[in-house]
């Protein structure tokens, strides 16, 4: 398969001032300001081949967003290099910019006031898509993104799942070779979650189009994703498998409790490591492998009203791949 | 680049379209703001017709000059927010916020994307239909007004447009360091203010500075000389160089600004 996306050692480093807070802080910033410099990125190189889905996972601020837009040529890198379809991101042709797209989760890019098939109209002119292949394209997404009845409505009218579909139609109706998606799950209640990733991956999987999605859901990476980047700090610190990166790190599950009465007896350790105890509910961090057998356990021994388990934050997990 | 152009008012077309149709889910407010424009330029017709009660000439500009200059101003601005006025009041929050990432990524210049995405034909529909009608107005009362003089009025209209987007390119690129741009359309506004005044009024230094640094001379003064049979050949030729200047220079600016732009996240 073709190479794709390729970066070679891509930095970044972002000058802002120093404000201390309080009005006195401002006034004497208007006089003396120290510039610091954050390095958001300090060398990430990779590369993803043609058709790849791959997420790009870590904590806020590590680096995920700049990545993508430098690779889309919003920001420029301060050294090193990229290219995408073989074209410089940050020169802008239009000819690069005619065969990506970018949906940021907390951007809005569809007309607020208007209906989407209006923004997608526009799209139409903006990228200059042929009438045949737009009517296809726009036949084949409302199909798979079961938006027919939405696109007529005002786009402040729909729900946040509703306009993210539409947001993801209209960045797709140029057929872009490759896709950024940056947190589009943010914000998501999990039925819409499901549905959206359900959707990536279809389209990923119909028309070959190179994904790289950023989010700090674990389970989004998990379904969606064979390859995985985790960044940190500006760094990679861990670049392949999905499978291998849950079996090594991931291995624990969270269980929340919550107790039908005042439960005081001691000994909720047989049953994983406590993190928070009070009388009504107690947290206990558990063995990802043997997840049925202990919730069980749980539920015949304790009177238990509520019982919840959940994954282990994305946090932890490279909080863990740090330390060892 | 005849394809670009047509590749351009095409695009001009599908989003003023757009813009319309945004415009008219909010149709009350669209309503006030014509009346309210027009209340604002009556306010210097009557500011006008008190001093001109008291002089015949003003820096040897007729009443009906003036009015015709005055008209000038509204028609320019009108002109201005049908294309590109309004993106500028937008850009402080679209850098603020974020969401000028959006014109880094499109297959469209990023100046004139953000230019179309606010085209706005309500904001100063009542200043453009009554500068219309003052210089009809204006027109008639003229004794030496000749036809001819007409397509080099339209002509200087357009320099004045590319002047003003010149100039509001360069001051408005600023933000792209300091982040707000409020105060700097302020000063945007007080530039366009003062080009209802003639030229003429000023003197030596000041004359050189508003001709060349700050183009408020040739904004509505150029354009209604023209009309109004004032203006020499040698003037209109420098005008239209200065035109292409300002829009050469300006978008230099911005382009060098661009760069600048660190995308706020979330």
């Amino acid at each position: 398969m073709p190479i794709s996306i390729h970066t070679k050692n891509l930095r970044k480093t972002y000058d802002y001032f120093k404000k201390e807070a309080g009005l006195t802080g401002s006034i004497k910033s208007l006089f003396w300001r120290e510039k610091l410099y954050n390095e958001a990125l300090k060398g990430i190189s990779l590369e993803i081949e043609e058709g790849e889905l791959v997420g790009f996972l870590g904590p806020n601020g590590a680096g995920k967003t700049t990545t993508l837009k430098i690779l889309s040529g919003i920001l420029y890198p301060s050294g090193g290099e990229a290219s995408v379809l073989g074209h410089i991101p940050w020169k802008r042709e239009p000819a690069y910019q005619k065969q990506f797209s970018i949906v940021m989760g907390q951007k809005n890019q569809l007309w607020w006031d208007l209906p989407a098939q209006e923004s997608f109209t526009l799209n139409r002119e903006i990228y200059e898509i042929e009438d045949k292949t737009y009517n296809y394209n726009l036949e084949e997404l409302t199909e798979l993104f079961d938006i027919k009845d939405l696109i007529d409505i005002p786009v402040r009218k729909l729900s946040m799942g509703q306009r993210m579909k539409c947001e993801l139609a209209a960045a797709l109706l140029h057929s872009p070779k490759v896709l950024f998606l940056d947190e589009p799950t943010i914000g998501l209640d999990i039925i819409s979650q499901d549905k959206i990733i359900n959707y990536i991956e279809e389209y990923n999987r119909l028309k070959k189009t190179t994904v790289l999605l950023t989010s700090h859901y674990m389970r989004d990476v998990e379904r969606l994703c064979k390859r995985v980047i985790v960044i940190n700090h500006g760094a990679i610190i861990y670049d392949g498998s999905v499978e291998n990166l849950m079996t090594t790190y991931a291995d624990h599950k969270i269980i929340r409790l919550r107790f039908s009465s005042e439960f005081t007896v001691n000994g909720l350790e047989k049953y994983g490591e406590v993190l928070e105890r009070d009388r009504l509910s107690a947290v206990l961090k558990t063995s990802k492998s043997d997840i049925a057998r202990t919730t069980s356990r749980i539920l015949n021994d304790i009177p238990v009203e509520d019982l919840s388990v959940e994954d282990v934050d994305i946090e932890d997990v490279i909080k863990k791949i740090f330390t060892g | 680049m005849l394809r670009i152009i047509t590749r351009y008012l095409r695009l001009y077309k599908a989003f003023l379209f757009q813009s319309l149709k945004e415009d008219m889910t909010y149709r009350s407010n669209f309503l006030t703001l014509v009346v309210m424009d027009i209340g604002l330029v009556s306010i210097s017709v009557i500011l006008f017709k008190v001093i001109y009660g008291h002089v015949n000439t003003i820096a040897g500009w007729t009443f009906h000059q003036s009015i015709i200059l005055i008209g000038t101003v509204g028609i320019v601005r009108e002109m201005a927010y049908l294309t590109f006025r309004r993106g500028f009041l937008e850009l402080g929050n679209h850098i603020r916020t974020g969401t000028f990432d959006i014109f880094m990524v499109r297959p469209i210049a990023s100046n004139l994307h953000l230019a179309m995405r606010h085209l706005s034909l309500s904001e100063s529909l009542g200043e453009g239909i009554t500068g219309i009608v003052l210089v009809v107005y204006g027109i008639l009362h003229l004794n030496n007004w000749s036809w001819i003089s007409f397509p080099l009025y339209i002509l200087l209209l357009f320099n004045s447009l590319m002047v003003y987007y010149g100039f509001s390119l360069i001051i408005n690129s600023i933000v792209f360091w300091v982040v707000r741009s409020q105060e700097l359309n302020t000063i945007i506004y007080f530039f366009m203010e003062t080009s209802r005044y003639p030229a003429d009024i000023y003197r030596g230094i000041g004359k050189v500075i508003f001709t060349f640094i700050i183009p408020i001379g040739i904004i509505a003064t150029v354009p209604a000389s023209a009309l109004t049979g004032r203006l020499g050949w040698d003037f209109a030729i420098l005008s239209l160089i200065i035109g292409i200047s300002f829009l050469g220079i300006g978008l230099f600016v911005w382009k060098m600004s661009i760069e600048h732009y660190s995308s706020a996240s979330g």
